[in-house]
């Protein structure tokens, strides 16, 4: 199929999930099941599509498309484009197989609700998984913010799907009020971008800022980076994520952990590297690095005094998204390739923790680890699983932690970051802790003495399958480096780090993208190192955030997460300001 | 004056944000969120207006010129509009869902005040 | 009013690493100036930066002038901001329907009643730990007493008179009845058919002001309007979900369907397959009319089952001892939340 062909059935990646939920209600009628199968057999269908795509754009193409061929005047983009780059499709495709195996895995868990609740269940797993595929494959920023409000409103109603929890109804409430606010932070400034440059296209808003920034465009792209970063769920914009995670469903949780957060990170790759650059400059570079050092050690030390499983993981969320963006601010080719690289990883590890604990919940009641214990005899698949995943985060050959933390680490010293390094490593020790701690607390060790689990329910086969899958894709990755980096990061990289051949290909519709060859040696003597001694220390962190969980400087630090909703809108706020002024200030030197 | 307007919207966000982070009712933080929409409505349009310009109807133009005429010339920006009317259907969306939990939030821990509704916390 | 304290001495243990501490009575006294300084901080931001754009002395961009020139007249229809919403930009739209979709359906989950479930579900024994130590038990006093009140006529299990021209003179306040007088019944009866047809209007005649979402927002307000002046026992007779979500969720497959016929006929996602009328007719504007008219069920449809559903929650999902659970099972009847199933 030609290529301009091939594009064209760009907008059916979108279309099929999204029809697919407009009949899901429907199809609740007919069984319990049928929602869940039909949004199986869409999101095989979107996956099957876009892997029909995908040897192209790896290729080193960008498949540009635009909407009812209104093509551009001038070029001046009068209509939307959606352009598949290897950036984009990666976590396209992310999203659409990883969704899959989460149907399967809520079919098998939670088939046996009821009828309705699986109708708008499935409605809505499907509108968040088209709108992060639409969101990736969108190069026009005000579709971007249709795309991230469409997620944003499905994911609403999916953490609140068990009311009779009322952490849920709360934690809804909060990530109501802080999602809103970021979307009235990106949506003035799409309309200062628009207002000032007449110009919606990426490419086209790359080419309108190439000569002349004004304080209007930083503006605007502090509170595009603020209002991306509450969705990723960085620091001091992470609010609701640690509530959110919590109190959603097991394969929500891990839906919104291993893809939804993805979304604010790509966006924001996509608009610091792709359309300001080169005409921001390395000011917005270094807020990016501090950005992600801070959630990345935060996070991580946040997650070692957790007692609640599922908070735990998604302090650790905040955690592995700072890592991403840590990656991003390098702006080097193993720093870049490694952040896409970690985006896959940490969807693959993430989900299969996030499924483990959610089934833990689900068959025993149990969420705190202090009451937990002994599921490794119970349950050995499921301590296998939640074992690998834990050894993944840790960065522990040959799983595929490895491969993505150490393209990282490499690119930060390459560079000579010294500081953002040691920090790094910090943040890796703390994470190591939190994770050992919470495998051993739930699964290898006995039962506390005085606590009694009411039901003890077996994994379902879908369960197993799905944890199987998940776990040999964390595997696989790490054991063939060399294809993912060759073939997909190399290109992924080559986009980011060329955003004239980016604007050139959107603009054309279609343009070729130099793929940038990713230096990776597998038993490098560093790495190798790094790792080593980053296990070593954690264990002692891992005791002493053991004992010292109830001191009063650790109760301290913990109620800087007040709970309250006007604090977290403060820290936004704070943080949405500081960028602003972070960013104007360097327009003023 | 234009510039009367974005004092407005200016002065109408601050006012919801204010709302939104000192405000302990629920239902005041809702209504902080709508009017920091309403403010933004405000904004676009205030953006698309162009000096001497109509709007952007064709139909019936006023004064002596035809459709053809007002189309090359000054009208409001279109575009901005349209940007206008999805963030209303936005914003009705939000608010909608935002009653609904609150509703149950009231039903749960039989409280409006955010302090209460606290034990996700730490 | 009650404290959320954990009440037994071996929960305070067990939740010692979890929960720092009780929670404060007081307001913290850092929101207020902190607040006023973050809100201020803002708004200054906000001047700062429409400062220095170009304003209404500018000439309009590129991209609305060439939408102007070029698209009106391929269209042929000469309102630009419909060319715009479902012509040039009808991708946004596009995407806009299906946020409210997302938000309806959204609604609806939450608002739902209690389905049958099989087998055991972890998440509601700890719902229920969740509950146990969290709500607070059930305030019984003259205000909730009231409420329950109120809402229990609401759903027209109220012992009132249907309309207060039922009650005899003289009745004191407050009227119990669940309709209006035989004026506003009247008045709304003859006025809705009028404002029906206008929505109607507004959305068929696309070359003038108007299309989908406005006339949805109209036909929506035409339902309120009878629910408030007939009351809702009579309403939910009408306001069916079982038939109205069908027609809702057929709308937003009409406007799939018109991309992908698009795609199909003419190559590209959303282009026009349907031939263009005069200008200044109702076909004139080929799939835009058709993207108008779905717009227009969707949104009012979706609406309206998002305000009945919250019009019609129950109570089953919380402990209210008030409440007795046999009647939960007969609450939110009829009105999106699995009652007629």
């Amino acid at each position: 199929m030609s290529r301009a062909g091939l594009s064209s059935l760009l907008p059916l990646a979108v279309a099929i999930p999204l029809a697919a939920a407009a009949i899901s209600p429907l199809a609740a009628r007919l069984s319990r099941r049928a929602p869940l199968v039909l949004s199986a057999l869409a999101l095989a269908a979107t996956g099957g599509l876009l892997a029909v795509m995908a040897p192209t754009v790896y290729g080193g193409r960008i498949l540009s498309h635009f909407m009812g061929h209104w093509l551009p005047i001038g070029g001046h983009a009068l209509g939307i484009a959606f352009a598949a780059d290897a950036w984009g499709i990666t976590f396209a495709l992310a999203t659409a197989f990883l969704g899959l195996l989460l149907v399967v895995y809520t079919l098998s868990e939670l088939g046996d609700l009821g009828r309705r609740e699986l109708g708008g269940y499935s409605c809505l797993f499907l509108l968040l998984c088209a709108a992060l595929i639409g969101a990736a494959l969108t190069a026009d920023l005000f579709n971007l913010f249709v795309w991230f409000e469409v997620a944003a409103l499905a994911s609403y109603a999916l953490t609140a799907f068990f009311l009779e929890r009322p952490i849920a109804l709360e934690a809804a409430f909060k990530i109501l009020v802080l999602t809103t606010i970021a979307s009235f932070a990106i949506f003035i400034g799409a309309a200062l971008i628009y207002a000032d440059h007449g110009a919606l296209n990426f490419g086209q808003i790359h080419r309108a800022l190439a000569g002349h920034l004004r304080p209007a465009d930083l503006v605007a792209l502090a509170l595009l980076i603020g209002g991306f970063a509450t969705k990723a769920g960085l620091v001091p914009f992470h609010g609701w994520l640690p509530d959110a995670h919590t109190a959603a469903p097991g394969p929500i949780s891990a839906l919104f952990s291993g893809l939804m957060v993805n979304l604010g990170v790509v966006a924001i790759g996509r608009i610091v590297l792709d359309v300001y650059t080169p005409a921001v400059g390395h000011h917005v570079l270094g807020l990016l690095m501090v950005l992600g050092l801070i959630s990345a050690v935060g996070g991580a030390l946040f997650a070692l005094f957790q007692d609640d499983l599922k908070r735990l993981l998604a302090y650790d969320t905040i955690s592995q998204m700072g890592v991403l963006v840590v990656g991003l601010a390098t702006a080097t080719v193993g720093g870049v390739a490694g952040a896409g690289y970690h985006l896959i990883d940490h969807a693959l590890f993430k989900a299969l923790l996030f499924l483990c604990a959610g089934s833990i919940v689900h068959m025993t009641g149990a969420t705190k680890l202090s009451e937990m214990g002994g599921f490794g005899r119970r349950s050995p698949l499921l301590a296998a699983a939640f074992t690998v995943g834990a050894l993944a985060i840790a960065g522990i050959p040959p799983l595929n932690g490895y491969v993505s933390l150490g393209l990282i680490h490499d690119a930060l010293r390459s560079t000579g970051q010294a500081v953002p390094f040691a920090v790094m490593l910090v943040a890796q020790v703390l994470t190591i802790a939190a994770l050992g701690k919470a495998t051993w607390q739930a699964f290898y060790r006995r039962l506390p003495a005085g606590v009694e689990h009411e039901r003890d329910e077996r994994l379902h086969p879908g369960m197993v399958v799905t944890l199987a899958v998940l776990a040999t894709g964390c595997v696989a990755f790490g054991v063939f480096p060399t294809f993912v980096l060759d073939h997909l990061a190399a290109v992924a990289a080559g986009v980011l780090l060329h955003p004239a051949a980016y604007a050139h290909g959107v603009l054309a519709q279609g343009g070729a993208v130099p793929s940038m060859p990713v230096p990776f040696d597998y038993t490098y003597w560093s790495d190798i190192l790094v790792v080593g001694c980053t296990v070593v220390a954690a264990v002692p962190v891992a005791m002493a955030g053991m004992r010292w969980a109830g001191t009063r400087p650790v109760v301290a630090l913990r109620r800087v997460q007040t709970g309250s909703v006007n604090d977290y809108a403060a820290y936004l706020v704070v943080g949405l300001l500081t960028a602003v002024l972070v960013l104007a200030g360097t327009a003023l030197r | 004056m234009i510039v009367v307007n974005y004092l407005a919207a200016a002065a109408l966000f601050a006012t919801g944000l204010y709302a939104v982070l000192t405000k302990r009712n629920l239902i005041k933080i809702v209504m902080g969120l709508s009017l920091m929409e309403g403010s933004t409505y405000l904004f676009l349009i205030s953006l698309a207006y162009r000096a001497k310009s109509t709007a952007p109807v064709l139909l019936s133009p006023p004064g002596h010129l035809g459709p053809r005429a007002l189309a090359h010339g000054n009208v409001a920006d279109p575009v901005l509009q349209n940007f206008c009317l999805t963030a209303i259907v936005i914003g009705v969306a939000v608010t909608g869902v935002f009653l609904a939990v609150t509703v149950r939030i009231v039903q749960h821990y039989k409280t409006l005040d955010a302090d209460r509704v606290r034990d996700l916390r730490g | 009013m009650p404290n959320a304290e954990p009440s037994t001495p071996a929960a305070a243990t067990r939740d010692a690493g979890s929960r720092p501490r009780p929670l404060e009575d007081h307001e913290p006294s850092h929101r207020r100036p902190l607040g006023l300084v973050l809100a201020a901080g803002a708004a200054l931001l906000l001047g700062a930066a429409v400062w220095a754009i170009p304003r209404e002395h500018a000439p309009l961009p590129a991209v609305a002038h060439e939408a102007l020139r070029v698209a009106l007249p391929t269209w042929h229809i000469l309102e630009p901001v419909n060319e715009v919403v479902y012509g040039t930009r009808g991708f946004d739209t596009f995407g806009e329907t299906f946020l409210l979709l997302a938000a309806v359906v959204g609604v609806v989950v939450i608002t739902r009643g209690r389905e049958a479930r099989r087998g055991y579900i972890g998440e509601e024994e700890a719902g229920a730990r969740e509950r146990r130590q969290d709500d607070p038990p059930s305030r019984s006093g003259r205000a909730a007493t009231e409420a329950k009140e109120g809402e229990a006529e609401e759903e027209g299990r109220g012992r009132g008179p249907a309309t207060p021209d039922a009650e005899p003179l003289g009745t004191p306040a407050p009227e119990r009845a669940e309709g209006m007088t035989v004026v506003v019944r009247g008045a709304v009866r003859v006025i809705s058919p009028v404002l029906a047809v206008a929505g109607l209007y507004l959305a068929a005649w696309g070359y003038s002001p108007g299309g989908g979402f406005p006339a949805g927002a109209v036909i929506v307000g035409v339902v309120l309007l009878a629910y408030v002046s007939l009351g809702y026992k009579r309403i939910e007779r009408v306001v069916r979900p079982g038939i109205i979500e069908p027609i809702e969720l057929a709308g937003a497959t009409a406007i799939v369907a018109l991309g992908v016929f698009g795609l199909v006929f003419k190559g590209s996602f959303s282009a026009n397959f349907l031939p263009l009328g005069q200008p200044e007719t109702i076909p004139s504007g080929g799939i835009l009319q058709l993207f108008s008219g779905s717009e227009l069920i969707e949104v009012a449809t979706g609406l309206t089952i998002a305000i009945f559903g919250l019009l019609g929650m129950g109570h089953e999902w919380s402990d209210d001892t008030d409440e007795a659970q046999g009647e939960g099972a007969g609450e939110g009847d009829g009105d999106g939340t699995g009652g007629s199933r």
